[in-house]
């Protein structure tokens, strides 16, 4: 890695919104126009940081949901309630605003095509953001690797890329599961939380040794890698990205 | 409850000026070698890295704005980026 | 200046008396939940609270006779160094003072440990004439794991870092020791109202 690389990514940038496009009700895809973007890897996130007028600061990570090949960079943020940041990215912000950006970082969460080993990815709710730019990077390189992606979402509503999955899902094994209504019958899914037997199900298995990444909210994501190691998954093949919490 | 060290890549950055996520620590106390980003997060007044195997600890962080400093334990290498 | 967001303006309380506000900090009606480490959960029936080191007799309670200490209600504001500041708390909790009752303190200066292994240290005389608690209510009810509980320390005065949660006992000196975060890199005392969150603050 280059040393001006580096510093690059070590600077706030100031980066303005060129368009929000709503995902579902409680969801937005900002598309970002980014000075000298240096481009980043399937998985990462950035940091983003918004400014009052009085000086007060705030910052949140948000994972990249854009394909390394995108034109534009994309980050796609769901709605907390009592969020600080997401209402506003969300409900306030609009074509034309500001805030900063730093990044892409986060090595840790990445997916390279050149990965042939197959490819588990498992996600609850927003979790799916990460997960989305590296079946998408998946999808543009034209890997071969095997793929599976389990989605675990409360209704069919809250289901982030619903036509873009729904679009794969012939091809790719997607598969569904809510935990508030039961899926429609084209999407095979189940109705309830993910467990042993929904992971046995959909996994390639450990003995074929994929690499996994799972993402979501905390509580999602440790019930998950439990499971995971549980069924036989080698622990350092799970690599988890935990949201929520402070 | 806590996250992952992958959550603070961006400050890991600008401390070391490297991505230190995927760089690999061995535990002073359980002897395993974990990536960084593979740490449990805790947030306090600033962070703590802790081994993902044995809980101990592996780096607080004071977050000193534009200045963090970091107090690191186990053997942490770290490959410098090509010049 | 970073360029500004326009239209953000955060969650946070606007209504506020800005001479209880410290200087960098911020209200919210929050409280949010940050720790060092796993949060522990000690059985009433092993826990014990203790005052010993530098003093002339050590001490120590068991659940059953802390909870026989005359306790009182304080209502108090607290600011953490992450600049989060919240107003108006409510605790019940045993003075300080009350625990080192016919101990004889000849060290002036105090650390206090707790499960997990988290330690914060203080002067003697931050934690006397009113200025700190052992506390096991939060807002009528027993203190959450989560916040701190069966007992934390609560020191008001001093950013939030000082009130050490999972408090098992205090150990006097005569000669200060950093705790835990002093260690790493923030401020020795912690005063909020002169900023002092960082070491070289």
């Amino acid at each position: 890695m280059e040393g001006a690389e580096v510093l690059e990514r070590l600077n706030w940038r100031v980066v303005t919104i060129k368009e929000s496009k709503s995902e579902t009700p409680h969801a937005k895809t900002l598309v970002l126009d980014v000075p000298e973007w240096p481009g980043h890897k399937a998985g990462q996130h950035v940091d983003v940081r918004l400014t009052a007028d009085d000086g007060y600061q705030a910052e949140r990570s948000y994972s990249i949901a854009s394909s390394p090949q995108a034109p534009d960079l994309e980050l796609t943020v769901e709605r907390l309630d009592d969020g600080e940041v997401s209402p506003y990215l969300t409900d306030e912000a609009r074509e034309g605003d500001q805030f900063e950006l730093r990044g892409p970082v986060g090595g840790y969460f990445v997916w390279e095509a050149d990965s042939s080993r197959p490819l588990l990815l498992i996600a609850g709710g927003s979790g799916l953001v990460p997960l989305m730019s590296i079946l998408r990077h998946h999808q543009e390189t034209g890997s071969q690797a095997d793929v599976r992606l389990l989605l675990s979402a409360r209704t069919l509503e809250d289901v982030l890329y619903r036509a873009e999955l729904e679009a794969l899902r012939d091809k790719l094994a997607i598969r569904l599961t809510l935990t508030r209504e039961a899926p429609p019958p084209e999407w095979n899914g189940f109705a309830r939380r993910i467990d042993r037997a929904m992971l046995e199900a959909v996994g390639p298995g450990p003995e074929s040794h994929p690499r996994v990444y799972v993402c979501g909210p905390t509580p999602f994501v440790e019930q998950a890698a439990e499971l995971l190691v549980g069924i036989g998954y080698e622990p350092r093949t799970v690599h988890t990205e935990r949201f929520g919490g402070a | 409850m806590h996250k992952d060290g992958n959550a603070i890549a961006g400050m890991l950055m600008e401390i070391f000026e490297v991505e230190m996520t995927t760089e690999r620590r061995t535990c002073q106390s359980c002897g395993q070698a974990n990536e960084i980003g593979a740490h449990l997060l805790y947030a306090g007044a600033g962070y703590v890295l802790r081994c993902p195997n044995c809980g101990d600890m592996a780096a607080a962080i004071a977050t000193v704005p534009d200045a963090p400093r970091i107090t690191m334990f186990g053997s942490w290498s770290v490959e410098p980026p090509a010049r | 200046m970073p360029p500004i967001s326009r239209g953000f303006q955060g969650r946070r309380q606007t209504e506020v008396d800005p001479s209880r506000l410290p200087p960098g900090q911020y209200p919210t009606k929050d409280f949010p939940v940050l720790s060092a480490g796993p949060t522990p959960h000690t059985p009433l029936d092993e826990w014990s609270f203790s005052v010993a080191g530098a003093v002339g007799e050590a001490k120590s309670w068991t659940w059953e006779e802390f909870m026989d200490l005359p306790n009182e209600l304080v209502t108090v504001d607290i600011h953490c160094v992450t600049k989060w500041s919240k107003f108006d708390t409510g605790w019940r909790g045993v003075p300080v003072e009350r625990l080192l009752e016919g101990t004889e303190p000849w060290g002036t200066f105090v650390v206090a440990w707790c499960d997990g292994g988290y330690t914060t240290n203080l002067p003697l005389a931050d934690v006397t004439d009113g200025k700190a608690w052992v506390a096991f209510e939060y807002e009528g009810e027993p203190l959450d794991p989560e916040h701190g509980g069966p007992a934390r320390l609560l020191v008001p005065h001093l950013y939030f870092w000082k009130s050490a949660k999972w408090i098992r006992g205090i150990n006097l000196a005569d000669h200060d020791e950093p705790g835990f975060w002093e260690g790493y890199g923030y401020h020795n005392y912690g005063d909020p109202w002169k900023e002092q969150r960082y070491w070289n603050d």
